[in-house]
């Protein structure tokens, strides 16, 4: 009885960061644990599968995985942006990258040149976001439901315009993606450079403290005077182009891509964001963490294929993972609460 | 002291005239979110009338919406609980094809089948435990452990069911979900019993009192000495277990499970629970009734869609702008508005 009366009392242990009562910040040190843990575990997995299958250790793993890191990071991007910002969570990216995947496509198949094709893509995104940002701050509304409708409404009307897009097999963009640079594929270095500038803006400009002000404490960002509607609106048009970056860079590595091609991302985005320690309740978390949390998330279907598994398996794990590091953080956060 | 705490929008019976307190309780359910609700179902239904033409109310036709509509009730009538107490399970569509992949191909394995029921029910109070668990336990986001437990219960179904599922007839099972009484679908009854016993649990009953109470504010709860553990706990059982039902009813409607049964199944109802009243995001409102014709609304749309021939796309797309308007129509009513 007494343990179940702590736990209630405990501001940790509510649901969600409603209204005023925030988590005490542990910027820092608790990043640094953040990324030793991961990369620990990380070793682990590829230590275990190598002991397994020698051959692990190969450039095609490491092409495979790298390959996958490339767009669920620059994703990943996005939805950390909305995380941090306090924006709860963007259950819509899939429908914004498919979609930004989409108009780049079009350009391309209209005869537009490269580069106008890919500001189309990313301002696609950033329309995709400014939707969701205008209902949320207009409305009033919790960012979680608008998304939740908004992702599966675009996806219907999706699926009632376009049933599948193809890249023209000759074009600039389509040979970017099949090309590689220093070994790696030519992909995964936007993806490098997103994490970089990105977590380089959110801890040193203006703008970056601005969002992790917003994401920790709305109202004393507000009485700071900041425009909580303005920065809303902005960090979900931000988050949109950073979507629709990765929906240019999925159109140059996909041949032929459905509407619904987006929903696979949706697990591995969050869980990375989740595992990375970037804690829903907003205000806090560290990009390089997200790297290595994708890199972590990347690396366990290549195992799972390695250790002959089926695929399916990938799922298992990647759900009991994600159950698991929320548990801890969880577990955590409670911890330093008392 | 916890009636007061739970539904703002409505007038604490504790101070009604008692006299006219039945009657007048009765019309202000239908002012709350089960009025606008209760609209939108009539707007819904002229517009079938005009549109497809009396053959919409015909019974063939409500007999179709009707079985359509009874599984999803029955889980997500379950699930409302768990809203209600304020986490929100998102795991609920995995479950019910968990459950329904089990059930079926231990059936298909030569199992008994009263006990692969029991076996299968057992199965969804240990995923809502462990969901459990990690949430009120260890105070871990709802929404982001049951998204983990929603990917690894369709990872299990694809590991299971790699080609074809076997097909399975069971007797009993079939009678439930094919048979009528009085020409009405023996499943409806039985989905329409469920919300209805919800309903008096959740309005007229002590335990209601607790998990609304829980669910609008759990430290006033727990000062008041509800065990706000023990009341999520098993609000996220109930939720496992009312999927696993789900799936063994599926079974029995489809001779079979395939490895994407359920896959969605959690948007359609937690849109059709939140049109109804319910809230993802917060707990301590809603009513089953209003979940019921928040449901019919739903199916009400599809079979317009069926009928005239139209793309079963826009149905997803309707169900977004009505959800929308739903939460909205609540936050103009003083429900929680976000900033």
């Amino acid at each position: 009885m007494t343990t179940s009366l702590i736990t209630a009392a405990d501001p940790a242990a509510a649901p969600e960061g409603r209204g005023g009562r925030r988590r005490p910040d542990r910027r820092g040190p608790a990043g640094y644990r953040d990324a030793l843990s991961i990369a620990a575990v990380w070793l682990v997995l590829i230590v275990a599968t190598t002991v397994v299958r020698p051959d692990f250790l190969s450039s095609q793993t490491l092409l495979a995985v790298t390959f996958t890191m490339s767009i669920s990071g620059i994703l990943a991007v996005a939805q950390a942006i909305i995380v941090i910002s306090g924006g709860l969570l963007d259950l819509s990216l899939p429908v914004a990258l498919v979609f930004s995947a989409w108009a780049t496509v079009t350009a391309l198949n209209n005869g537009l040149p490269t580069p106008v094709a890919i500001v189309i893509g990313i301002l696609a995104g950033a329309a995709w976001g400014a939707l969701n940002g205008l209902i949320v701050v207009f409305g009033k509304l919790n960012p979680i439901i608008v998304t939740l409708a908004t992702g599966f409404g675009g996806l219907a009307v999706m699926l009632i315009f376009f049933t599948s897009a193809q890249i023209p097999s000759a074009s600039d963009l389509r040979l970017y993606g099949l090309g590689r640079f220093l070994g790696l594929p030519n992909i995964f270095w936007p993806m490098v450079i997103v994490i970089i500038v990105a977590g380089l803006a959110l801890h040193f400009t203006r703008w970056g403290r601005h969002v992790v002000a917003v994401g920790g404490n709305a109202q004393a960002a507000k009485a700071r005077g900041i425009n909580l509607r303005r920065m809303r609106l902005a960090t979900f048009i931000g988050a949109g182009a950073v979507a629709g970056l990765a929906g240019v860079m999925f159109s140059a590595v996909t041949p032929s891509f459905t509407a619904a091609a987006g929903a696979g991302f949706q697990l591995i985005v969050i869980g990375a964001v989740i595992l990375a320690g970037i804690s829903l309740s907003g205000g806090k978390g560290n990009l390089l963490v997200l790297l290595l949390s994708i890199g972590f998330l990347a690396t366990i279907p290549a195992s799972i294929a390695f250790f002959g598994l089926p695929p399916a398996w990938a799922l298992v794990f990647q759900g009991a993972l994600l159950i698991i590091a929320v548990g801890i953080d969880g577990y955590r956060l409670k911890r330093t609460a008392r | 002291m916890t009636t007061t705490s739970t539904a703002p929008a409505r007038p604490a019976p504790l101070f009604d005239d008692p006299q006219q307190s039945t009657a007048r309780r009765i019309l202000g359910t239908f002012k709350g979110p089960v009025g606008s609700i209760s609209a939108a179902l009539v707007v819904t239904l002229l517009i079938g009338l005009i549109w497809v033409g009396p053959a919409y109310l015909s019974p063939s036709n409500v007999q179709i919406v009707g079985v359509s509509v009874a599984i999803p009730l029955i889980v997500g009538v379950m699930a409302s609980f768990a809203l209600l107490a304020g986490v929100v399970d998102l795991s609920i569509g995995s479950m019910v094809g968990f459950g329904a992949v089990i059930f079926n191909q231990l059936v298909a394995a030569g199992l008994d089948p009263w006990l692969v029921a029991l076996i299968t029910v057992v199965v969804g109070a240990v995923v809502g435990l462990t969901n459990a668990l990690v949430i009120v336990k260890f105070g871990a986001e709802p929404l982001a452990v049951t998204l983990g437990m929603l990917t690894l219960l369709r990872g299990l179904c694809q590991v299971i069911v790699v080609s074809a599922p076997p097909s399975t007839l069971i007797d009993p099972l079939y009678t439930v979900t094919q048979g009528a009484i009085l020409g009405f679908p023996t499943l409806l009854l039985i989905g329409i019993g469920v919300t209805l016993i919800a309903a008096g649990i959740v309005s007229k009953t002590r335990v209601g009192r607790k998990v609304q109470a829980v669910g609008g504010d759990d430290r006033a709860a727990a000062r008041a000495g509800i065990s706000v553990t023990k009341v999520r706990v098993i609000a996220l059982m109930v939720s496992g277990i009312g999927a696993a039902i789900g799936g063994i009813l599926y079974v029995g409607q489809l001779g079979s499970a395939s490895n994407v049964l359920g896959t969605g199944l959690e948007f359609q109802i937690y849109a059709a629970l939140m049109i109804g009243g319910y809230s993802i995001t917060r707990g301590g409102v809603g009513n089953p009734l209003g979940g019921l014709l928040g449901l019919l609304v739903v199916a009400g749309i599809t079979n317009i869609l069926n009928v005239q021939f139209f793309d079963p796309d826009y149905l997803d797309l309707i169900v977004a702008i009505i959800l929308l308007a739903a939460v909205l129509v609540d936050r103009i009513r003083g429900g929680d508005s976000f900033e």
